[in-house]
């Protein structure tokens, strides 16, 4: 019963959050504050993860892998696909959940508990679609950056591990880099990215809206936050390459 | 002016509104005291429409509220405004930002005329220019409050509501800040609605005091009437401290 009162709660809410802005103009506003917060913000962490993921992936390919029948260009094969399908949209995502979620959670919760959204309503705002709607489209725009960015630079991680390892030569990996790439791949991966993002942001506020109480519950909604929106990007990942390998 | 018709309210079972039924009027400060956890906040929260109220009905100015859908609710809601407890001013605008807000969400003015109408609320509660960049976390609460009832006003609201205005502040602000009420309210001609539970506040400013007991209207009078009132929970209420008691013992 539990459940369907979340889902019921979730989905009306969304129906407050997905409705027409008070004023276009503040809602580009935010829009572009929530861009600078949610992605410019998270390009660092995701970049220097990705490249230390795309080096070990790499080095443990080459030195796990020493059966001498297995052509070299393999590991760029690996590199390239593991960044590509798993690791740019479904890794970083996870590591989104904790970043971002975590801090969307407190933000609204934080202005629950301190009656902000309780004036927006007085004022005749509607404060779910102020609030939340800028942070859901802001990460559904900029996430799939931040999940191409991860790919390149995760690759180019594993080209600087080859480079200062020898454990694979630079040429071979170039040459698995280019290996019958599919980009359909990259597409699949940016589609898992756009729904995440929307996973992350809108589990979040979810969280944060209907905090009650005072700093404690804060906390405890930012940590649901994160476990509900990890777990539920681990779900629809087995359902979107379901979907969309099969 | 607000009049409300036997409004009850209750959570999961429990009642904590029963039946209350009075007229707050135009242009004068009405008070809704009592002691914690009688119900002035959910009172309060119900008359602005945070709450839904089970059964009753709440008029502003003939037109009734508590069967209004969202959108006429909406309308009205930019005829009120609101002092929160602890001030509720947003974290991420300064102080000249929060007050130009609600300007800059429904009305048409330009930056520069947003600017002077924030200026001019901003003035007229007396807060200093030098604070007027800050941040809400760096100034004092009573600048909070001042900032607060600069926002509440700044679209000429006919219905102006404060939540423990004078919570958190010493003696002496809070004077400040219940004469600011005061006169805005007359000067303004609003239906001003305070919940407090601030002795100097009553006996001050309270034109119309509505005490809450349990739940339930117990008393209703104006601060010239509360000192002689034959209630005993009002009694209990007003010379509950021991300076009040040492007062009555002398006169």
């Amino acid at each position: 019963m539990n459940v369907f009162f979340h889902l019921g709660r979730y989905y009306l809410l969304m129906a407050k959050v997905f409705s027409k802005p008070e004023k276009t103009k503040l809602f580009f506003r935010q829009f572009f504050r929530e861009v600078d917060n949610l992605g410019i913000g998270s390009l660092g962490i995701v970049a220097i993860i990705s490249v230390f993921m795309g080096a070990v992936i790499t080095l443990q390919t080459a030195y796990n892998v020493t059966n001498p029948l297995v052509p070299s260009y393999l590991f760029g094969i690996t590199t390239r696909d593991s960044m590509i399908l798993e690791f740019s949209s479904t890794v970083v995502g996870l590591i989104l959940a904790g970043k971002v979620g975590s801090n969307i959670a407190s933000e609204i919760g934080t202005m629950r508990i301190s009656e902000q959204i309780d004036a927006l309503e007085i004022m005749g705002i509607n404060s779910a679609n102020y609030l939340i709607l800028p942070k859901i489209t802001a990460a559904m725009f900029i996430n799939p950056f931040l999940n191409v960015m991860s790919m390149f630079v995760g690759i180019f991680g594993g080209y600087v591990a080859c480079v200062a390892t020898n454990a694979v030569t630079p040429a071979a990996y170039v040459e698995g880099l280019l290996f019958q790439f599919n980009s359909f791949y990259v597409t699949y991966s940016v589609i898992k990215t756009v729904i995440f993002a929307f996973l992350i942001t809108s589990i979040s506020s979810y969280n944060g809206y209907f905090t009650n109480g005072g700093a404690l519950e804060v906390g405890k909604a930012s940590t649901k936050a994160v476990v509900y929106s990890s777990v539920l990007i681990l779900l629809f990942n087995v359902i979107l390459t379901q979907l969309l390998l099969s | 002016m607000i009049e409300l018709q036997n409004v009850c309210k209750s959570f999961e079972g429990r009642e904590v509104l029963k039946h209350i039924s009075i007229t707050f009027e135009t242009g004068k400060t009405n008070l809704i005291i009592g002691l914690s956890g009688s119900g002035k906040t959910v009172l309060l929260k119900s008359i602005i429409g945070l709450h839904n109220i089970d059964s009753g009905k709440i008029f502003y100015d003939s037109r009734e509220f508590s069967s209004m859908n969202s959108l006429q609710k909406k309308e009205i809601r930019q005829e009120m405004g609101m002092v929160f407890q602890a001030g509720a001013l947003f974290d991420s605008l300064t102080v000249e930002q929060n007050v130009m807000f609600p300007l800059e969400m429904f009305t048409n003015f330009s930056q520069k005329e947003r600017k002077e109408r924030a200026d001019f609320c901003l003035n007229r509660v007396n807060l200093s220019k030098n604070a007027y960049s800050l941040f809400p976390s760096e100034i004092s609460g009573g600048m909070q409050k001042r900032t607060a009832i600069a926002r509440a006003i700044v679209l000429n609201p006919k219905y102006l509501f404060c939540d423990e205005p004078n919570s958190g502040l010493d003696p002496q602000t809070s004077i400040v800040i219940d004469s600011l009420i005061y006169e805005l309210t007359a000067e303004f001609h609003i239906t001003t609605i305070i919940n407090t539970h601030d002795m100097n506040s009553v006996l001050e400013i309270g034109d119309k005091i509505l005490f809450i007991y349990k739940g339930e209207k117990s008393w209703e009078g104006s601060k010239n009437e509360i000192l002689t009132a034959e209630n005993s929970y009002i009694e209990e209420f007003l010379f509950a401290s021991s300076l009040m008691k040492k007062i009555k013992n002398r006169f």
